[in-house]
């Protein structure tokens, strides 16, 4: 079955809502045009996947699009992300829309920018033209930047002035990156219309120019790290992440940075290819990985506010993963284990904290305290994602990390394992603290009762689970996706 | 050696102060007056050196060598400034720098003169102008310098001598950039508007007046022509990059830098009648934009 | 080398130079009116020097938009919010001028690594003159106080970033360019609102005091 027109749809899709949105009556009818398009966002998704892993590779619009096992996998999380953050975002609102500062306006603005962020996305995982994925990235900068101030107070505008600059300088240093690759295809004279796939480069990578290969990666990972919020250009994170709604702070965390990074796990093949597999460009991202994770283990340690213990977290798995990526082999097999892991698990924290925060009035760790006792499920919820994320087995994120750790000792790289583990330590110790504390400390001031329905307990359970059973057991479906999109970027089990 | 390498540096002695002159009639004329007659400097220094001079017992011999050393410097510069590309009458390798000096011995011995005197008044002017001319200094060596690099000559006469049309063809836009920072430093080192308004009477906005405040009659007459010839040389300077005219004829030649420097005196006057004067604290940014102008130009030669 | 390339490579480092110089909103946005133009310029120019014609509408497409278009939202954001028209660097305008003569020997000497087969434009100047805009560019961001320069700062490395492009690869291809022109635009549009919306509720723009958010 040619799959091409499930592209286009998929593309289509999210800005036909975005716009839509703009139109709709009601504030509630905007949620309900969001989640239906996530439905039909991942209906399609989930067809286009089961074409990839059946037929290949497909591609669409002269080969500027193109889905392949990578981005079929990445796709399928951003859905799943992108599904439970809009239910989500349901019962978040629910509180704003009787308090009466969830307007019509503010929703139509809310669903426009929502679901164009969601088309920005998918065009970064479908793009094949390595311009277009720069451009994708770029627009998902812009058009989050209002989500972050959706109610504007002093410190969101901050917050949304500091991520709108420095993410767009990052990008546009991307952009002198992308073009510095494209130069190192001169030699080979292609056709000017084919410089920019991805898939041409690919499969002349050996042929590309080295250094300017290589001064294009550096480029390329300090601005795709900016979006993606590897340290030292993480800055914007902690702000963006603790000021935007809980909603937004989940899809940011959940998939918006994984995106970046997953333009990096396009170039990476490339450049490796160009160097000769050196292994020079896996070595910067070793290196900016550790540095991640040890920056964002010190900051975890003194945490005041629960969002943002909960970026630096993301900082420190986002670390992870390019860890895995550029040891490779097995750790590019762990990385891609862990951008799922950590999304589920980062999304269900970020629910979590935004219903205690509501209900608190408050997102500061000290007040929340007693959490299991007063909101059980949503106490439940933090609980168990904050311990999925320092990596408590048996949730998933620990067999990812064991994975990593393993990949480290098989490329014989001592430093980078106990670097590796004892940025974790410190993240478990540091943030465990923080957790317990929240689960069962005594409050001092009692806070809303807790009124929670169906989709609350859908919502917490479900991740939860889930985790639990990835952790324990992995389905050979499952398996067989992550060694594909492995393959993609050069790495196998 | 031709007659014309004698007579154009002779016309420099003879035409200087007409400069003024044509500064001040093209004044007049933006502001809709009929203005001083043409040759107005040469009445007024007629008029200075039949006067007396007297002198504060505060003064020394200083106050007296001032001005003599500064018509001297202009003299001398006047006889190392290669006009119409022919080689000047005192030319010898390495006169470049000999010509940056000559005016700083001059702007040496100025403002000794004025601290001598003792006022107040005279040290503030100093004090400005020791700094506005270390600004305009490197603007200058590096003007110098570009133009040296282009010639590949050390001689003011033999860079001029290689400066032709054919060079601008070829190295337009060093050349341009080049002319617009000597244009920046003609206007700094004489006083002119942006930098200095030489029509005010306010001692406190002066730069160079405030100077010479002190110097009355003959000494004031030395002074008056020394500057003239100090314009009449930074100005052919910058003709001779910007109308380098080689037609064979050397007095043709001479003909279109007389009338390029009657053109300079013309643009000078446009630019006092058209902007303000800049405030004192803006001016090393205006003289660190010319020498970064040089810099370029130096920079686009040597890529 | 083409001289006329090489006026316009001229005329752009010295509207670089203007920009580090300037104390006043009113100079810096002129200096960007003739940078855009300046960089519109360089496609049409390299078209007479043997580039293929549809650079030319681009040019021109992008000199409209980067020399009128974002000049006319700034003015306009400025107008709106009311703030004075001083600049308030950190760093003085005199140093940001010298740092910025430093940077562009820099710039030349980096262009001088790149190797210059298969370069479809005809200056080689081009290369050190769009690694100085993105310079320029990123200085005005880091040492002035005010959110629209610095919002400027990063359309002034956007041009430095596209004229890099336009020099290297000769022709993007044109959805490329245009999704590019797009993204700049409306992220100046985001910024225009944004620094609307901080002076609403700060009576201020300086980003300086922007700090609440620590740790």
């Amino acid at each position: 079955m040619d799959g091409a027109p499930l592209l286009i749809a998929l593309l289509a899709v999210p800005f036909v809502a975005a716009v839509a949105s703009l139109l709709v009556p009601s504030p509630r009818g905007v949620l309900a045009l969001l989640f239906a398009t996530g439905l039909a966002v991942a209906g399609l998704a989930g067809l286009a996947a089961w074409t990839v892993a059946d037929h290949g590779p497909i591609f669409a619009a002269g080969s500027w699009l193109f889905l392949d096992a990578l981005s079929a996998y990445n796709l399928l999380v951003l859905v799943v992300v992108y599904l439970s953050s809009t239910a989500y975002a349901f019962r978040y609102f629910a509180d704003e829309h009787e308090a009466e500062s969830w307007t019509r306006r503010v929703a139509r603005q809310f669903g426009g920018l929502w679901a164009g962020a969601l088309g920005a996305m998918v065009a970064v995982l479908l793009s094949n033209n390595l311009g277009i994925l720069w451009v994708g990235i770029e627009a998902t900068t812009v058009l989050t930047a209002f989500l972050i101030c959706l109610h504007v107070t002093s410190v969101s505008l901050e917050a949304m002035w500091k991520y709108l600059l420095i993410c767009s300088v990052g990008v546009g240093l991307a952009f002198m990156g992308t073009l510095l690759v494209a130069k190192s295809a001169v030699p080979l004279a292609l056709d000017p219309a084919k410089t920019l796939l991805w898939t041409t480069l690919r499969d002349h990578a050996d042929q590309l120019d080295p250094a300017t290969a290589r001064a294009g990666f550096l480029f390329l990972l300090v601005g795709y790290g900016t979006k993606a919020g590897l340290a030292p250009m993480h800055s914007w994170l902690p702000d963006a992440h603790s000021q935007a709604p809980a909603p937004v702070s989940a899809l940011f965390s959940g998939f918006m940075l994984n995106a970046a990074l997953y333009c990096l796990m396009r170039y990476l093949p490339i450049v490796e290819g160009a160097c000769g597999h050196s292994g020079w460009a896996q070595g910067l991202m070793v290196t900016f990985g550790l540095v991640s994770i040890l920056v964002a283990a010190a900051f975890i340690l003194f945490q005041q506010d629960v969002k943002r213990l909960l970026a630096y977290s993301s900082v420190e798995h986002l670390g992870i993963v390019t860890l895995g990526l550029g040891l490779g082999g097995l750790g590019t097999f762990a990385a891609l284990f862990h951008t799922a892991n950590h999304s589920l698990a980062k999304t269900l924290a970020f629910f979590s904290a935004g219903r205690l925060g509501q209900s608190h009035g408050t997102h500061e760790i000290s007040v929340l305290r007693g959490t299991l006792r007063s909101h059980p499920v949503w106490g439940a919820g933090l609980l168990g994602g904050l311990l999925a994320l320092i990596g408590v087995a048996p949730f998933a994120p620990f067999m990812s990390e064991l994975l990593v750790a393993r990949a480290a000792v098989q490329t014989g790289s001592t430093w980078t394992l106990v670097l590796f583990l004892a940025g974790l330590g410190a993240v478990f110790v540091g943030a465990l603290r923080y957790a317990l504390g929240m689960a069962w400390g005594r409050a001092e001031r009692e806070p809303l009762p807790e009124r929670h329905n169906a989709l609350d307990v859908v919502l917490v359970v479900v991740p939860l689970v889930t985790l639990l059973i990835l952790g324990l057991w992995m389905p050979a479906p499952l398996e067989a996706a992550l060694n594909q999109a492995a393959l993609v970027i050069g790495g196998t089990r | 050696m031709h007659p014309a390498s004698i007579v154009l540096p002779a016309s420099g002695l003879v035409l200087a102060p007409l400069l003024f002159g044509l500064i001040n009639r093209t004044k007049a004329w933006f502001a809709g007056r009929r203005g001083q007659p043409l040759l107005q400097a040469y009445y007024d220094l007629y008029k200075l050196l039949h006067k007396g001079a007297v002198y504060s017992r505060t003064t020394t011999w200083i106050f007296r060598a001032g001005p003599i050393v500064g018509l001297s410097a202009g003299l001398v510069a006047l006889a190392l400034l290669p006009i119409a590309g022919m080689p000047s009458l005192a030319a010898f390798g390495g006169d470049v720098v000999l010509f940056a000096y000559l005016w700083a011995l001059a702007r040496f011995f100025t403002v000794l003169a004025a601290l001598d005197t003792g006022s107040a008044f005279e040290g503030m002017g100093a004090s400005r102008e020791v700094q506005f001319s270390a600004l305009a200094e490197p603007a200058l060596f590096l003007a110098l310098a570009t133009l040296a690099r282009i010639s590949g000559q050390l001689s003011l006469s033999g860079i001029f001598t290689a400066v032709t049309p054919a060079t601008w063809a070829a190295e337009g836009s060093s050349l341009a950039l080049v002319a617009v920072a000597l244009f920046v430093i003609v206007l700094a080192e004489n006083a002119r508007i942006p930098v200095d308004d030489p029509n005010t009477h306010l001692e406190l906005t002066m730069i160079h007046e405030v100077m010479v405040l002190d110097h009355g009659g003959p000494d004031f007459a030395l002074i008056l022509y020394g500057s003239s010839l100090k314009l009449w040389v930074l100005g052919g300077l910058l003709v001779n990059v910007a109308v380098p005219v080689r037609t064979g004829n050397p007095w043709l030649d001479g003909l279109a830098f007389l009338s390029g420097m009657a053109v300079l005196a013309v643009a000078i006057g446009v630019v006092e009648s058209t902007m303000a004067r800049q405030k004192l604290l803006r001016v090393p940014h205006l003289l660190l934009a010319a020498g970064a102008m040089s810099a370029l130009a130096l920079v686009f030669l040597v890529r | 080398m083409s001289t006329s390339a090489e006026l316009l490579a001229v005329a752009i480092v010295l509207t670089n130079l203007a920009l580090l110089g300037s104390s006043r909103m009113g100079g810096l946005v002129r200096a960007m009116v003739v940078q855009g133009l300046a960089i519109g310029a360089f496609p049409v120019v390299a078209w007479a020097a043997g580039v293929s014609a549809w650079a030319v509408p681009f040019g021109l497409f992008a000199g409209a938009i980067k020399g009128l278009v974002f000049p006319w939202v700034l003015m306009r954001t400025l107008r709106r919010t009311g703030v004075s028209r001083e600049v308030e660097p950190f760093v003085s305008c005199g140093m940001s001028l010298v740092i910025g003569l430093v940077a562009f020997g820099v710039a030349v000497w980096m262009g001088s690594r790149f190797s210059l087969d298969g370069m479809a434009y005809p200056t080689r100047l081009i290369v050190p003159v769009a690694l100085f805009t993105a310079f320029v560019g990123l200085f005005l961001i880091v040492s002035r106080r005010k959110a629209l320069t610095q919002a400027m700062g990063y359309l002034v490395f956007e041009n430095g970033i596209y004229l890099f492009g336009v020099a290297l690869v000769g022709e993007l291809p044109f959805l490329v360019e245009f999704g590019i022109l797009l993204d700049a635009y409306v992220a100046l549009f985001v910024m225009g609102i944004a620094t609307y919306q901080i002076n609403r509720e700060f009576h201020h723009i300086d980003t300086d005091r922007l700090s609440r958010l620590k740790g």
